[in-house]
């Protein structure tokens, strides 16, 4: 069962302010003239406006548009909430981002007798007396993730749509092929060049066709299993890079500037690790200047790091390497080559303890009196500025997030 | 954009008003005093728990019908604080103003 809030950081604050509803309202997650709409409610989307749009665009489109700052405790609320519903029926429950996540129902016949309809119209009930009366959710039942995905995308919004053997056929003829998650123009391209058209044309294509012809790799034969509801992605990915990213607030930063938000980027980046219980050995910088140009830097180190100042040292020593003409628009860093923190371990070097014991007492006082309590000088003229952003991809760390926000 | 103001003062909640939330009675507030005026509240948005280090509090999204209000309570001081006002124009005597975004 795969179940999907609709539009939900726009449905969240519509439900917790009410003069919201039944307007067009958009989420930004900055309140500047530059910014883009993250989220947007029913409403702006009937008007045309989408996701990625700027603020311009969308009130072209919708005048009366307004838009709201992005408020990550009130989704993780909501989140929280659809996730103990989602764990009352089955343990095998995978959030895939904020807003969906996937009932796995498997081994839960001797619990859960009832049709699997009836258990998603209970969950609809439930999510609406225990968030709010204006949260409504997309749910589909199928027998994989992939179909269930696809049903729970029929009837928007506050849908509850089955895909099976019985109506796989007619369910596929309604939809065009990018419909379908995991095809966008590049694969869509792929599929007409050996005559597929249609997603039923696309059911009917063999395996050794879409191996061998189509995707030139085992994703064909993935396709096939999956387009007949088997199941080929219940599969769980290893964390492989940690970092962050900004677009600079100013369009002629000074050095001074870009260096308080280098500082900001690596402090956070470091707390990400540390949150995670990972050390990183390589590190990676670019930067993206106003005149279209891409800088970047990485490096493998011997030794392993995971404080904020031992980041920072490292991300400055590439960033120095930097071209110095033209002004910083995007500033990223990030961290590979991870593996287990060995953050317990005492070293020899008197010098590493000093600086791990360090870090372990900021992070305590910052737990106790909130994130950034303590903090580097260099980065406080970035504090407020760069802010944290809702995680799209997964929610990996949404209760940091949510301290820190 | 947002019409939303920072105020970030204490306020007196003169009456509350309760609701049966999930298994247990609920308390929320009904009216609240600020600017030596009463506000009535006429519906409430959205309740969450956040924190502020390791205090809990808890964030009440309410309207009185012309403007939503953002109030928090402080489990540790037992204070109410009301954090903004968001004004959207709905509201005939609405003062003609411009508000700073809320940060």
């Amino acid at each position: 069962m795969h179940i999907d809030l609709n539009s939900c950081f726009a449905m969240v604050e519509q439900q917790a302010r009410p003069l919201l509803r039944g307007r067009p309202v958009g989420i930004t997650n900055r309140n500047t003239e530059y910014t883009c709409v993250v989220a947007a409610s029913y409403e702006a989307k009937r008007l045309g406006v989408k996701v990625g749009m700027n603020f311009h665009d969308a009130q072209l489109l919708a005048p009366d548009i307004l838009l709201v700052e992005s408020d990550p405790p009130k989704y993780h609320h909501v989140y929280k909430i659809l996730v103990e519903i989602m764990r009352s029926y089955s343990p095998h429950v995978t959030m895939k981002s904020i807003d969906e996540g996937i009932i796995d129902f498997n081994g839960t016949e001797p619990v859960n007798r009832r049709p699997l309809a009836e258990i998603g119209r209970e969950i609809k009930r439930r999510l609406h007396e225990q968030a709010g009366d204006w949260m409504t959710c997309n749910i589909g039942i199928a027998p994989n993730r992939f179909l269930a995905k696809t049903a729970a995308g029929l009837n928007k919004p506050d849908g509850l749509d089955i895909i099976d053997h019985t109506n796989l056929r007619q369910t596929l003829s309604k939809l065009g092929l990018t419909d379908l998650t995991g095809i966008a123009e590049r694969n869509q391209a792929r599929l007409n060049a050996v005559g597929v058209y249609t997603p039923l044309q696309f059911l009917d294509a063999s395996a050794d066709l879409l191996r061998r012809h189509v995707f030139k790799s085992i994703c064909g034969q993935d396709w096939y299993q999956r387009l007949r509801g088997w199941e080929v992605d219940d599969i769980e990915h290893d964390t492989k890079t940690i970092g962050r990213q900004f677009v600079m607030d100013e369009m002629r930063p000074n050095d001074e500037t870009v260096r308080a938000r280098l500082a900001y980027l690596c402090e956070t980046t470091a707390v990400k690790l540390r949150y995670k219980r990972l050390a990183a050995r390589g590190i990676f910088v670019y930067a993206r200047y106003a005149s279209g140009d891409y800088w970047y830097e990485r490096r493998m180190f011997k030794s392993d790091f995971f404080t904020n100042a031992e980041l920072l040292r490292r991300a400055t020593l590439l960033f120095n390497r930097r071209p110095a003409d033209g002004w910083v628009r995007e500033l990223g860093v990030s961290c590979y080559g991870l593996s287990p923190s060995v953050q317990n371990q005492v070293s020899l070097l008197e010098e590493i303890n000093r600086e791990t014991w360090l870090t372990e007492a900021v992070d305590t006082v910052n737990a106790q009196f909130g994130e950034f309590t303590i903090t580097f000088a260099t980065s406080l003229p970035a504090k407020g500025i760069v802010k944290q952003k809702i995680p799209f991809g997964s929610t990996r760390y949404f209760e940091l997030l949510c301290n820190q926000a | 954009m947002d019409n939303v103001t920072k105020i970030e003062k204490d306020v007196n909640i003169v009456a509350y008003y309760f609701h049966n939330r999930g298994p247990r009675l609920r308390c929320f507030p009904k009216a609240m005093e600020w600017n030596g005026k009463r506000i009535s509240f006429t519906e409430t948005g959205l309740v969450h728990p956040t924190k502020k280090g390791q205090r809990a509090i808890h964030v009440f999204d309410m309207t009185d019908g012309n403007a939503d209000y953002r109030l928090e309570f402080d489990a540790q001081t037992l204070g109410w604080t009301l954090v903004s006002v968001a004004d959207i124009g709905l509201s005939q005597n609405a003062p003609n103003k411009k508000f700073e975004f809320a940060h």
